[in-house]
């Protein structure tokens, strides 16, 4: 389980995140929406413990990420903005790194491997230096990394970005499976089909800012419109002229 | 335990060997140049000294001056008549000095007044050094013999003319003699893992933030100086690898080759080879990690190269600075990184006698400043800015 309270980040005169409170629940699928420059990423990366938020809070698992980040560390796997590979390694050799790196055996590692790539669809690519790879690929393999520790909180930025259709759904099939698994997903968009098609809870983050927060049915009700998409430009909107 | 930082050693390494980039380098600097350089100064130092052996001098005019001639064939002088156009192959660097025998020399000689000739020659090229001097010293020689007997024959004693006579007296051994290759091989054998670990420092610290790859990377729970030392630590590997490649290099190219054209070389064996060792791998331990903490600003590949030829240039200018400063050795030298080896290796080349404390200290003092650019690389590596501006 993820939480947020209060989640502020400034760099120098730049407020990038003012006030992000949310609570992921394992087993659900979260997603933030928002335009580009929103805070998503800079929120994302406070979860992550890469970025020492200005004010508020952020737990994973009850953890304080600003106190034990190496401990939030291991109960996460984060897709982040930046997700290059090693294009000299192999796939196999890029996500069993990242195993070997946060302690798992050789053995555990070798069927993380063996699982994600049946999971991802990558069995055949295994061997295979990643600098062939197709954009697709590539996410596929660093989604793969991602989740090699199995963990049971997944932050994901925007894992759809310049996919494919048919990787696209397999990368949706992915998610809804980690769900199916009792995991925390949060993930980050800003697609608006991407996250009614996925998300249990969307939160709108607009201006460093949470607009609205709830089911799509919630949000929809709220702004009383009748799709998704006005009723994402009207929370938003509200916000930013607020 | 397994600590992560061996993971990353283990993967740096990895990756480097797959670079083309890297064994390119390693083979440049190990096979290509150190050795081929050595090879080409042998062959230079030895046809000047062959020069000088055989000492050889062209001569316009010889009908014109029999009394030089005969003195120079006394001396075992090689006497070869210069070609008609000699100004101009001189100044095409063809010809190196020509004596010119004018007219009215054997007129002046025997009338004892003073016959002129002259010397042509183009001391811009300093290849026709040896030979202008060669001339030039016979010329002193023909000219203070041919005096000796005019003093001699008005009953003169020649001691009048020379207050001072000089003995030559060098005091190098045959091992200082070729003072330049001592030089230069020094040079080389600190450079080597400079150049070795470079490209791996800049791969694993710019190159990651380049790919995109280091953010990924920071988000694992693993402590920044796991990273660091894991990173350091291959980089340090190849380094030393590279500097042994290139020792290896010279060693093969001075025993098969060199050691025959220069006795300078003769003295190199495998302690001294030892010794060069005992010094390039502490100091490997302060280049890599220098070069990583440098290369850790850099937000792209090219970023980081721009910033490491600053620093390639300056180490580079350090022996010019050495040479042309006249400096003597002194003990502070020894805590100065650079200056330090520049030093020892040049007295280990000398045969000079070294104690334990002129490895000691310069190991000590860069394994210190290693430490410490680790340490800075550990911190840059935590702090939160390395996640943003990617190029």
């Amino acid at each position: 389980m993820i939480e947020t309270r209060d989640l502020a980040k400034r760099f120098g005169a730049v407020e990038a995140v003012r006030q992000v409170s949310f609570t992921a629940p394992d087993g659900a699928i979260t997603g933030l929406l928002g335009p580009n420059g929103a805070g998503k990423t800079t929120t994302l990366r406070m979860i992550g413990t890469l970025v020492t938020p200005t004010q508020g809070i952020a737990t994973v698992d009850g953890i304080d990420g600003a106190r034990q980040p190496l401990a939030v560390r291991a109960r996460i796997g984060v897709l982040s903005d930046a997700r290059g590979l090693y294009m000299r390694l192999t796939a196999r050799e890029n996500i069993a790194y990242y195993g070997e790196l946060r302690g798992m055996d050789p053995g555990a590692v070798e069927q993380a491997v063996k699982r994600l790539a049946e999971l991802l669809d990558l069995t055949a690519l295994l061997d295979r230096r990643t600098d062939g790879f197709s954009q697709g690929e590539r996410m596929k393999v660093a989604i793969a990394r991602t989740l090699v520790h199995d963990p049971p909180n997944i932050l994901l930025d925007e894992p759809t970005n310049g996919l494919d259709v048919m990787t696209t759904r397999s990368v949706r099939e992915v998610i809804r499976r980690l769900r199916e698994a009792g995991k925390c997903v949060v993930f980050s968009s800003h697609v608006m089909q991407e996250v009614s098609a996925l998300c249990d809870t969307i939160v709108i983050v607009a201006r460093g800012r949470v607009a609205a927060q709830g089911t799509a049915e919630e949000l929809l009700a709220r702004s009383g419109r009748a799709n998704l998409e006005d009723a994402f430009v009207e929370l938003a909107g509200e916000e930013a002229a607020a | 335990m397994r600590r992560p930082l061996f993971t990353v050693y283990r993967k740096e390494l990895r990756d480097a060997l797959r670079d083309r980039r890297t064994v390119l380098m390693i083979f440049i600097a190990s096979v290509l140049t150190g050795p081929l350089m050595l090879v080409l100064m042998a062959q230079f130092i030895a046809s000047q000294q062959e020069k000088a052996a055989n000492p050889k001098v062209l001569i316009a005019g010889q009908e014109r001056a029999p009394e030089l001639v005969n003195f120079l064939q006394r001396h075992d002088v090689e006497i070869e008549a210069a070609p008609k156009d000699y100004e101009s192959r001189i100044r095409q660097g063809l010809t190196e000095a020509v004596i010119v025998v004018p007219m009215d020399f054997g007129e002046k000689l025997a009338a004892g007044e003073a016959a002129r000739v002259d010397l042509v020659f183009d001391d811009s090229r300093t290849e026709a050094g040896p030979a202008i001097n060669q001339a030039e010293r016979l010329l002193r020689a023909f000219n203070q013999e041919a005096g000796t007997l005019r003093l001699i024959a008005r009953g003169v004693s020649p001691d009048l003319m020379t207050p001072v006579r000089v003995e030559r007296m060098n005091t190098a051994t045959p091992r200082q003699r070729g003072a330049l290759i001592l030089f230069i091989f020094p040079v080389f054998a600190i450079l080597a893992p400079m150049l070795g670990g470079m490209t791996i420092a800049i791969d694993s610290t710019a190159g990651e933030r380049e790919r995109g790859s280091l953010e990924p990377l920071l988000a694992n729970p693993v402590p920044a100086p796991e990273f660091a030392v894991g990173k350091w630590l291959a980089a340090w590997s190849t380094a030393c690898a590279v500097a042994m490649l290139t020792l290896t290099g010279f060693a093969a190219a001075t025993l098969l080759y060199a050691q025959k054209k220069i006795p300078a070389l003769q003295a190199i064996g495998a302690p001294e080879l030892l010794q060069f060792v005992a010094v390039l791998v502490p100091f490997a331990a302060l280049t890599s990690a220098l070069t990583l903490l440098i290369c850790t600003f850099g937000r792209s590949y090219r970023e980081a190269q721009t910033y490491m030829s600053y620093l390639v240039s300056a180490i580079s200018f350090m022996p010019v600075v050495v040479l042309l400063s006249g400096m003597k050795d002194a003990a502070w030298q020894l805590a100065v990184p650079m200056l330090a080896q520049q030093t020892v290796l040049g007295r280990v080349m000398r045969g000079d006698a070294l104690g334990a404390v002129d490895f000691l200290v310069p190991a000590a003092v860069c394994f210190a400043v290693a430490a410490a650019c680790v340490a800075g690389v550990a911190r840059q590596l935590s702090d939160e800015r390395i996640v943003f501006g990617r190029a």
